[in-house]
């Protein structure tokens, strides 16, 4: 039942990276494949009706993360504090750029909230990025399951480690860029005209650097944490995670190739989500991991509520589940198809 | 120095307070107004006639407006719970989770995949599903305020919980937490307080209009529907639902009841101050004009019932600030009846068909829109103040349960964040509905091509 709920939360923040990671990605590629007001405001009717549903599955996140694991929550919300809060600001800024940007026909107006949106995109796509690394490399957690970080320390893995050192800002890096690679492949299959051609040759030069970058995150990876790939190996998840991830590469690339858009951006979402569940398989059962003492980490059976929460969410939450996925359907599909500069960007979408 | 000044809980609390305060007027105008957006709707789809068309597409661009701002300073409160009140989360998340869990997969789903679509998404729907959008929203929003309700309910009357064995409460019984009585008495009390800020905003709009001469058809619509409703808000506000809340305040946080009346010695035939300072030094209410036995009837139903007084408890179960607790209870009151006297005044002008010339009372409905928010924003700081010095009433201090790990440094800076973006925020907010009233319904373009000029 832990390991059941340590999947589902898991799951629940991957679908949030798969699905706002496109908008981060369609933020910070937002200058480079869009260059006139037009082509922006296609952008962000790409982004669609939707970009707040897509922000749920963050703030769902941190309910079901309350309801199963609350020492957890507790712990690591007060440790990253303004980290933390640096996200929070950037999605408040990131919304409203999406909310009040096209609500005045006006260059100088539009240009501005442009700005907060590539801005906000970008620093979101590093702070993800720098958490998702926090997580693997651990946190100067004490006996008593606290921990407050500094920014950056010495830059250095172990010990008294800030948010920021090599290994973080190297994910960090190598989040901005897979984000942005698909990001781009979600606006290749979503729009038309030139904001399409730019947002196709995008991809594919962002897709090959993340081959590189992929192979230095994994070595580093084996670097700060030996123990994972050991870990990994007896995993079945990691196995399942690595063969989603294997077969949706071959479909991106298939898809890049022969020009097939929704192919390439199945296998896009396919790969985020296959490679970030390899990595909260081979995490399980450590939820936080102290880089004081291997013994102080935070596992899923320590921070986990009783037994009654989670036979209770057990019941609600896969109904909540078919719900959410059933409205996000239908106006999907009112919304399907390309989005275009003479159709679509009078109004905001 | 204070000593207020140096204690972290207290940081803590005027951020949560500051960030909870101002992001709570953004959505007690979208709880309200979204059952104006459904009616019109509908009544638009039943007689096909295009003015509650254009009425819903004015009041859209204001809801989305409502709406984004809502959105945006409510995912900083969730996420409060964790960085800034990890001892409490540590406590009572095993409980208070479940709700906070289900709030974001039950309510904020359904909300968020309409919302662009009821702003938005006329033409690509259609009027049938564009109704059922409508729909949704309000009710998403509506569910989203039981479930954030029951989770303050919790925190003032704690019922279907259990101790576990590490001194954390986990859940014992969901139903017995979901139905506990204080979550449905404050649910009915606080969304028709959200319905009276909706049910003001509306006819000022519309009053503004009459006053200027403007979108007559539009204008009689919202000053309608909204005087009328703000009636039958305004006077369930009160009765039953504002009584039933005092019975159960007095029921089970007596000491609170006392505090919120400034009563520092008990007795029967206890009185309601219409009048009077509290003096916590010396232990009575200054200047005070008292309707004898008011209080003991209106609590506890017979004039001759026994009313507590604060000191027969000891001063530190007392709520920390009795004299806030004791000016916003009243203010709260006093605002609630003046509602109910000029909304049955406004109403009975419409219905002798002289609202549209009685040009002060338009003066009046125009700028009565604010006192809402201050009434509803009166009634939280009631009941949050009330709970005091308790984080979950009777368990659970507020000194117990702020993050040990987060400096006072680092909150303040956190604090001054928020007010400073906040601030810039309003501004925005207030600038571009501002632009939308004055731009105002397009009800000057020809039916059926409404939707073109939409921009």
């Amino acid at each position: 039942m832990i390991a059941t709920w340590y999947g589902i939360v898991s799951f629940m923040l991957i679908v949030y990276v798969a699905l706002d990671g496109r908008n981060f990605g369609a933020g910070m590629l937002h200058w480079l494949v869009a260059r006139t007001p037009e082509e922006r405001r296609q952008v962000v009717a790409a982004i669609g009706p939707l970009w707040s549903w897509h922000e749920v599955w963050l703030v769902g996140f941190g309910g079901t993360l309350v309801a199963v694991f609350p020492r957890l929550m507790a712990s690591a919300f007060a440790g990253y504090y303004l980290a933390l809060f640096l996200i929070l600001w950037c999605l408040l800024l990131r919304g409203i750029s999406l909310e009040v940007g096209g609500h005045i026909n006006d260059r100088l107006w539009q240009g501005f909230w442009d700005f907060v949106f590539v801005f906000s995109s970008f620093l979101l796509a590093i702070l993800f990025g720098a958490a998702a690394g926090n997580l693997v490399r651990g946190v100067p957690l004490d006996a008593q399951g606290n921990f407050s970080m500094a920014f950056f320390t010495n830059f250095s893995v172990s010990g008294h480690v800030g948010l920021l050192d090599w290994y973080t800002v190297s994910v960090a890096l190598f989040a901005v860029v897979i984000l942005a690679a698909h990001g781009a492949s979600y606006l290749t299959l979503k729009t038309e005209g030139p904001v399409h051609e730019r947002s196709a040759m995008w991809a594919k030069y962002l897709w090959v650097a993340v081959v590189p970058l992929f192979l230095a995150i994994s070595v580093e990876s084996w670097v700060v944490r030996p123990d994972l790939p050991g870990r990994a190996i007896h995993d079945p998840v990691c196995w399942l995670g690595l063969l989603v991830a294997i077969v949706s590469a071959i479909l991106l690339i298939s898809g890049l190739l022969t020009h097939r858009e929704a192919r390439a951006f199945l296998g896009s979402n396919g790969l985020l989500v296959g490679l970030l569940a390899t990595g909260a398989g081979a995490l399980f059962p450590v939820m936080l991991y102290s880089t004081l003492a291997p013994e102080n980490s935070l596992t899923a059976y320590a921070v986990v509520a009783n037994p009654r929460a989670l036979y209770l969410a057990s019941i609600w939450w896969p109904v909540a589940f078919v719900l959410a996925t059933t409205y996000f359907v239908f106006i999907s599909l009112r919304y399907a198809g390309k989005v275009s500069v003479k159709r679509d960007t009078q109004a905001f979408y | 120095m204070n000593s207020n000044l140096v204690d972290p809980a207290f940081w803590s609390r005027l951020q949560f307070g500051f960030t909870l305060t101002y992001h709570y007027l953004f959505p007690q105008l979208t709880m309200g107004l979204a059952w104006f957006l459904v009616y019109w709707k509908w009544r638009a789809l039943r007689t096909g006639d295009e003015k509650y068309n254009q009425a819903v597409r004015f009041w859209a661009k204001i809801f989305g407006l409502n709406f984004a701002v809502g959105v945006v300073t409510g995912i900083p409160m969730e996420f409060q719970f964790g960085t800034n009140w990890a001892d409490f989360t540590r406590y009572a998340g095993g409980v208070i989770g479940q709700t906070l869990a289900m709030e974001g997969m039950f309510a904020f789903f359904l909300e968020s995949a309409f919302v662009g679509a009821l702003i938005w998404g006329e033409k690509r729907l259609g009027p049938r599903y564009h109704f059922l959008a409508a729909l949704g929203v309000a009710l998403g929003s509506w569910l989203s305020a039981y479930f954030i309700l029951v989770t303050n309910a919790f925190m003032q009357h704690p019922v279907g919980f259990q101790i576990e064995a590490n001194g954390s409460l986990g859940i014992a019984s969901l139903r017995t937490y979901l139905l506990n009585p204080w979550g449905w008495v404050q649910f009915f009390h606080n969304q028709m307080a959200a319905l009276v800020t909706g049910s003001f905003v509306v006819p000022a709009v519309g009053a503004f209009y009459t006053l200027r001469g403007r979108h007559p058809i539009q204008a009689r619509l919202y000053l309608r529907a909204g005087t009328l409703t703000a009636l039958v808000a305004s006077v369930l506000v009160a009765f039953p639902s504002g009584d039933q809340q005092a019975k159960m305040v007095g029921r089970h946080q007596p000491v609170t009841l006392a505090a919120m009346e400034g009563k520092f010695v008990g007795g029967p035939m206890a009185g309601v101050a219409v009048i009077g300072q509290p003096n916590i030094a010396e232990r009575r209410l200054e200047n005070s004009i008292e309707v004898p036995g008011a209080l003991s009837f209106l609590a506890y139903g017979t004039f001759q019932s026994y009313v507590h007084g604060l000191e027969e408890y000891p001063e530190d179960t007392w709520p920390d600030n009795i004299e806030l607790l004791y000016y916003s209870f009243h203010l709260m009151i006093t605002l609630g009846s003046i509602f109910i006297l000029l909304m049955a005044y406004a109403s009975f002008q419409i219905w002798r068909g002289r609202l549209a010339s009685s040009t002060w009372l338009l003066w009046v409905l125009m700028l009565a829109f604010p006192f809402p928010y201050i009434a509803n924003t009166l009634g939280w700081l009631t009941a949050e103040l009330g709970r005091q010095p308790w984080l979950v009433y009777g368990l659970f201090h507020t000194r117990d349960g702020y993050s040990k790990v987060v400096s006072n440094g680092d909150t303040i800076f956190t604090l001054i964040g928020f007010v400073g973006l906040y601030f810039v925020l309003g501004l925005l907010f207030l600038f571009l509905v501002g632009r939308e009233i004055a731009h105002g319904p397009d009800d000057e373009v020809v039916a059926g091509r409404g939707q073109e000029s939409f921009v």
